[in-house]
């Protein structure tokens, strides 16, 4: 009678065991829709500020990376929905670090050209 | 009930193995995000102008390298490590467009500061250039004005030099109409002195008041004739004041030496108070007696006597002294 008992209540201990593993492993992820509408935001911005013209590479990926959210999410796989809805956003905001620094940059530049070809017609006008 | 209980071991034992591996194969997303931040954190200019962004990047590091240390899941890993990695890109990209506006602020402000140095040099170069063209003005002005008073001062000097030679002109006139006038007072003397016969000699002109012009053995001039030669000698001498006269007394050998010695003193004194009588200066006058010395005839005939009974005046010629007479 021991034995049985003590076999059983280890089968018992073992099998609740597995299953909390397995449930552990499927542990029930919210669907994330706020993400998902802050990176349409975002990539939306990003292309608003120049992004296609001044830092194309990671306007593209965001791109990719949103529509891969989407897909995710019609296929309840909301964990991945997540992670490519949040590379998605941190891209399309380095678009638009990049296009304006960009649009910075050159405009630095073209008022250092203004400046010099200034004391050039300065100088050719003293002398 | 022993093998499953030796089963359960051995799982756990692989599985505590399994996790507590010494050393996790390094995922790469995270090496290139731990590489970026390293390099962003000590780039002066992502400090300068990104420290915010900077700080959400490290956060972002922070997150993924916990989750690699507390050995969860690659897949996760791998995305805590990829945001990280994209912050600190924004970072740099932040730091470097913050970078450029302050370039442009500063350029903008050169260039205002450019335009402000051109005008300023412009306003210099204006400046100097009208204060040497009134520098040359005034330095013209002082010129033309010095030729204007050199012009003045050489027709001063020619009206000068005119007046001089009319001056030397009239001199010469004046010094010719002297010499005319000299000339002239000269034969006028001439003449009149040969009114009074007088005779030019080495000591001057002497003319003679004979004897009859006096009395016999008196020393008064008679009046009439003898004042005649007088007063005619005393005008000659008032016009020619420059001529002097010497009146010298003389008689004939009758009598002693001594009586006719002062015969003729008296008779030269009395010419000479004749004279002064008329105005003619004392210090012009001098007389002396000779005496029966200097005869100029013989002293045996009556004639001859007469002749050296006499007065002779002696008119000096220009301002001389007349010299006496020798023995």
């Amino acid at each position: 009678m021991k034995n049985v008992s003590k076999y059983q209540w280890f089968r018992e201990i073992s099998g609740i065991a597995f299953a909390a593993a397995v449930m552990a492993g499927c542990a029930s992820v919210p669907a994330p829709t706020e993400q998902i509408a802050v990176s349409t935001a975002a990539v939306a911005n990003a292309v608003g500020a120049g992004g296609p013209e001044f830092a194309p590479a990671e306007m593209r990926t965001a791109q990719e990376k949103l529509d891969g959210a989407n897909k995710a999410m019609a296929a309840k796989d909301y964990e991945r929905a997540r992670w490519l809805a949040e590379q998605a956003q941190v891209d399309a905001q380095l678009a638009v670090t990049k296009a304006r620094s960009a649009k910075a940059q050159k405009a630095a530049f073209a008022l250092q050209e203004d400046n010099r070809v200034l004391r050039e017609e300065l100088d050719r006008k003293r002398n | 009930m022993l093998n499953h209980r030796f089963l359960l071991l051995s799982l756990v034992t692989l599985a505590t193995l399994a996790a507590c591996s010494l050393t996790r194969p390094d995922n790469s997303v995270l090496e290139e995000a731990r590489g970026g931040y390293a390099a962003a954190q000590s780039d002066p200019q992502v400090a300068k102008f990104a420290a915010d962004e900077l700080n959400q990047a490290g956060a972002a590091l922070n997150k993924a390298n916990d989750a690699w240390s507390k050995r969860e899941d690659d897949a996760l890993v791998d995305q805590l490590a990829y945001v990280a990695k994209q912050r600190v890109a924004i970072a740099q990209e932040t730091a470097r467009q913050k970078a450029a506006d302050a370039t442009a602020v500063s350029v903008g402000a050169e260039r205002d500061k450019i335009r402000l140095d051109s005008r300023t040099a412009e306003a210099d170069t204006a400046q100097r250039n009208a204060a040497a063209a009134l520098l040359s003005a005034e330095a013209s002005q002082r010129q033309s004005a010095a030729s204007q008073r050199r012009a003045e001062a050489s027709q001063r000097e020619s009206e000068a030099s005119q007046r001089q030679s009319e001056a030397s002109q009239r001199q010469s006139e004046a010094s010719q109409r002297q010499a005319q006038d000299a000339e002239a007072r000269s034969r006028q003397l001439d003449a009149q002195l040969k009114e009074l016969d007088a005779k030019k000699t080495a000591r001057g002109l002497v003319i003679t008041l004979a004897d009859v012009l006096f009395d016999t053995d008196k020393a008064q001039l008679r009046s009439g004739d003898g004042m005649r030669g007088v007063q005619k000698l005393a005008d000659i001498l008032k016009q020619y004041p420059q001529h002097n006269v010497l009146i010298e007394g003389f008689t004939d050998s009758t009598g002693s030496s001594s009586h006719n010695q002062e015969l003729s003193d008296r008779r030269a004194n009395a010419v000479r108070t004749a004279l002064l009588d008329t105005g003619i200066g004392a210090d012009r006058i001098a007389s002396r007696g000779y005496g029966q010395t200097f005869p100029v005839a013989s002293n045996d005939t009556a004639a001859g006597r007469q002749l050296n009974r006499r007065v002779e005046i002696i008119v000096s010629d220009d301002g001389k002294i007349i010299a006496p007479r020798r023995e």
